[in-house]
């Protein structure tokens, strides 16, 4: 009896969405129109995206480990990315305002246009910026450096079922994406999305971000999500087909795992290897469960997920 | 594939004789298609249709046991390709590759890989057995490898390079059920024969799947019945595409020889090949590398991949201190839901505040879930807190609940009684720091 192994056709596909204009240099993602990763039977116009995270102030929860490769650059955007671009091969940056969090700094919407222009004067490639998180403080700053930055195609990150409106406005308005995020459940992702879209936005402009449990921290949450999502979306949910973003660096340093050092636990091995196989083996299985882009922090850990990305996508080139 | 009433039905012999106890054959066709009923109650069934109900329900993907006694693993009976469709439910096993000629003393290795006890979420972390390398040339050192496995009670993988000596390893732990794998590309017969001669599980590998399947299936008819699958993949992708195709094709049924687990090997340096592995349906792993900073994100994603999605994974109620709390530090009540355990302790021990973290019974439900179906009442978190004792932990006499939960507190209040203060904290779990810094400080 030999092998008869048909392969999956699927009605929908994902979105292409185009990350970056006017001084940036475009990327496109996504697109695929079969199961995460399976290139053996379906078409990847676009290989996921890789982005490292970068901050407009020193962060005080970065591990020495993750530091380190930032040397002399932590808070200094416009230099860290310069870094992370040039030596480090990202192929876009998250710049995390951590400083304009009421409890971190509270800097102004100001201070941040300032801190996204230092950045988009270093580098070419698109910017996702990441404001302080929910609430009136990220409308302010987000909205203002939308309008400053008009026509960027920055990737705004995040708006919610909950706070949606002003985010909405501003996307459409300079031109820019939005990321739509939403607490691990394929429900509320797809009504945020409808939300957005009887606001006006297209959808060939916004992101899925489902939250990413890290690596012991509900990682298994987000990844089945994700399938599910991927599944509806390729069974012809327009509502659900937008590319997924999953901030993979940011929860996998928070991890305990990542931060204890060896002497505390013996039986987990060296700190600054182990933080980095945590990075990877978050990073690796929300591949496989369909993420479109990778916020990732550790360079060497972008480095080891680019290398299997390489050789995932030998004749696919990036954007 | 399971068959149809009707299939069934034709398989009867038609007599309506009601020895099964229902009035007619096709009545009782319907029951065994339904699976409510077995094939035995049919006295006069032919061997045709025992054979041919039998096949059916069968589990796609074959059961395989390594090892003996409580450490035995045993793997592959999936019946899903995603896990939110049911669950994943064998665990694969995490085999540490036991080189001879690495090795001067193999005792004192096995003995420090059999006491490893990592606990992690109700979960025990060990290495699940010891895969022992074959070495022509060091024969003496190999069987110093097998008495060390089996004196250590661990499950054994024999990784063969020759008939001749992996014959003898498996001599010798022959009574412990090893699995055997010959060497990748290797003429399956003589290692095939050793398998069925002593009756362990054997390891087929081929240039491709389709040669895969069918050898598989040779072996099974030869007489071997428990079978691992080795992909023949050369790079990753292509391991990510004969995982994929191994197990839609068991569970599509599409060869009776892709019906069995799979083996795989992981060399140094190789820890995407493990998280693929772990994560897309390999069952048994041998992995070289030892070092504790790539087993723990392996355990954890192996633990993180194989929790039913159908359950909540659940924290054990009681007091968990982080760091070195007195009865002067801070005392928060959370739910068991273990998300919601780890999200909250990872925060707290990051402000570097001790404190003691009461974790409250609350069915495994995230806080405002179980607030909502009433298990995170005032009443039931008050009786908790003093079953376990925690109200006898802080001077303060002052209980931090969820910011989401507000509504509570005077409930609780009442039930913890005289002299207790409850006070709201905050929302999310990533405000506590700030919560500590202006408001906790302002207490006791």
């Amino acid at each position: 009896m030999s092998l008869n192994l048909k392969p999956k056709k699927w009605a929908g596909a994902i979105r292409q969405v185009t990350l970056g204009a006017r001084t940036r240099r475009p990327l496109v993602v996504a697109g695929g129109r079969g199961l995460p990763m399976h290139t053996f039977e379906a078409e990847f116009p676009h290989r996921p995206a890789l982005a490292l995270e970068i901050t407009d102030v020193d962060p005080p929860r970065w591990p020495d480990a993750v530091r380190q490769p930032w040397d002399g650059v932590v808070g200094r955007p416009g230099e860290a990315a310069a870094r992370a671009v040039r030596d480090f091969g990202a192929d876009l940056l998250m710049l995390h305002l951590v400083g304009t969090h009421p409890d971190r700094g509270n800097r102004t919407a100001d201070e941040a246009v300032a801190d996204v222009r230092g950045v988009l004067k270093a580098v070419d490639v698109p910017l996702i910026v990441k404001g302080p998180g929910t609430g009136q403080k990220q409308n302010e700053v987000l909205s203002r450096v939308a309008e400053q930055c008009a026509g960027e195609g920055l990737v705004l990150h995040s708006a919610c079922q909950e706070d949606f409106r002003t985010l909405a406005a501003v996307t459409v308005a300079y031109g820019h994406v939005l990321v739509a995020e939403s607490p691990i459940d394929i429900n509320i992702a797809k009504q945020v999305n409808i939300l957005l879209s009887e606001s006006n936005v297209d959808l060939n402009r916004v992101l899925i971000d489902p939250l990413t449990g890290g690596l012991g921290y509900g990682l298994e949450y987000t990844y089945s999500v994700m399938e599910r999502v991927r599944l509806a979306a390729l069974g012809g949910d327009t509502m659900l087909n937008c590319p997924v973003i999953c901030l993979v660096g940011e929860e996998a340093w928070k991890a305990k795992e990542a931060k204890v050092p060896a002497d505390k636990e013996p039986l987990w091995g060296d700190q600054r290897a182990r933080g980095l196989h945590w990075e990877i083996a978050t990073a690796t299985p929300l591949l496989l469960a369909g993420a479109d882009i990778l916020v990732l922090r550790h360079p060497d850990a972008l480095a080891h997920v680019r290398r299997t990305i390489d050789v995932w996508f030998p004749q696919t080139a990036g954007g | 594939m399971a068959l149809t009433g009707l299939q069934i039905f034709k398989l009867l012999p038609n007599t309506n004789c009601k020895k099964c106890g229902y009035p007619t054959c096709l009545a009782f066709a319907m029951k065994l298609a339904a699976g409510k009923e077995s094939l035995d109650k049919c006295p006069d069934a032919s061997e045709e249709a025992r054979a041919a109900l039998g096949a059916a329900s069968a589990p796609p993907i074959r059961g395989v046991t390594i090892g003996s006694g409580d450490r035995a693993v045993t793997v592959g009976e999936e019946t899903v390709f995603f896990r939110h469709e049911k669950t994943f439910v064998r665990k694969p096993g995490l085999f540490r590759v036991l080189d001879p000629a690495k090795v001067a003393d193999p005792e004192a290795t096995v003995a420090r890989w059999a006491a490893i006890r990592i606990e992690r979420a109700g979960e025990t972390f060990r290495v699940d057995g010891v895969a022992i390398r074959e070495i022509p040339s060091a024969a003496a050192q190999c069987l110093a490898c097998a008495d060390a496995t089996m004196k250590h009670g661990l499950p054994a993988i024999v990784l063969a390079e020759t008939p001749d000596g992996a014959g003898k390893l498996v001599e010798k732990l022959k009574s412990h059920r090893p699995l055997l794998v010959p060497p990748a590309g290797a003429d399956p017969g003589p290692y095939a024969s050793i398998a069925a001669r002593h009756g362990i599980p054997l390891v087929v590998s081929a240039p491709d799947l389709s040669a895969l399947a069918s050898s598989a299936a040779e072996i099974v008819k030869s007489g071997v019945a428990d079978v691992l699958l080795e992909p023949p993949a050369a790079d990753l992708p292509a391991l990510h595409r004969d995982l994929t195709l191994i197990r839609r094709g068991a569970l599509d049924r599409v060869h009776p020889g892709l019906g069995h687990p799979v083996f795989l090997r992981v060399g140094q340096g190789e820890i995407e090949k493990a998280v693929l592995g772990i994560t897309k349906f390999a069952s048994v792993l041998v992995i070289e590398d030892d070092a504790s900073e790539t087993w723990l994100p392996l355990w954890t994603l192996r633990q993180n991949i194989y929790t039913d999605p159908q359950k909540p994974l659940q924290m054990d109620p009681g007091i968990y201190a982080i760091g070195e709390p007195g009865p002067k530090s801070p005392m928060l009540v959370t739910t068991n839901f273990s998300l919601t355990y780890f999200i909250v302790s990872t925060e707290i021990e990051a402000t570097g505040v001790p404190s003691h973290l009461v974790v409250v019974d609350a069915e495994g439900m995230s806080v405002l879930t179980a607030w909502s179906a009433g298990k995170f009442s005032g009443d039931r978190v008050g009786k908790a807190l003093r079953e376990l004792g925690a109200t006898d932990r802080v001077a303060h006499h002052t209980v931090i609940i969820p910011g989401y939960v507000s509504v509570i507190s005077g409930e609780l209040e009442d039930a913890l009684g005289h002299g207790w203060r409850v006070l709201t904290g905050p929302q999310e779990a990533s405000d506590i720091a700030p919560f500590f810094r202006d408001v906790w400080s302002g207490y006791p």
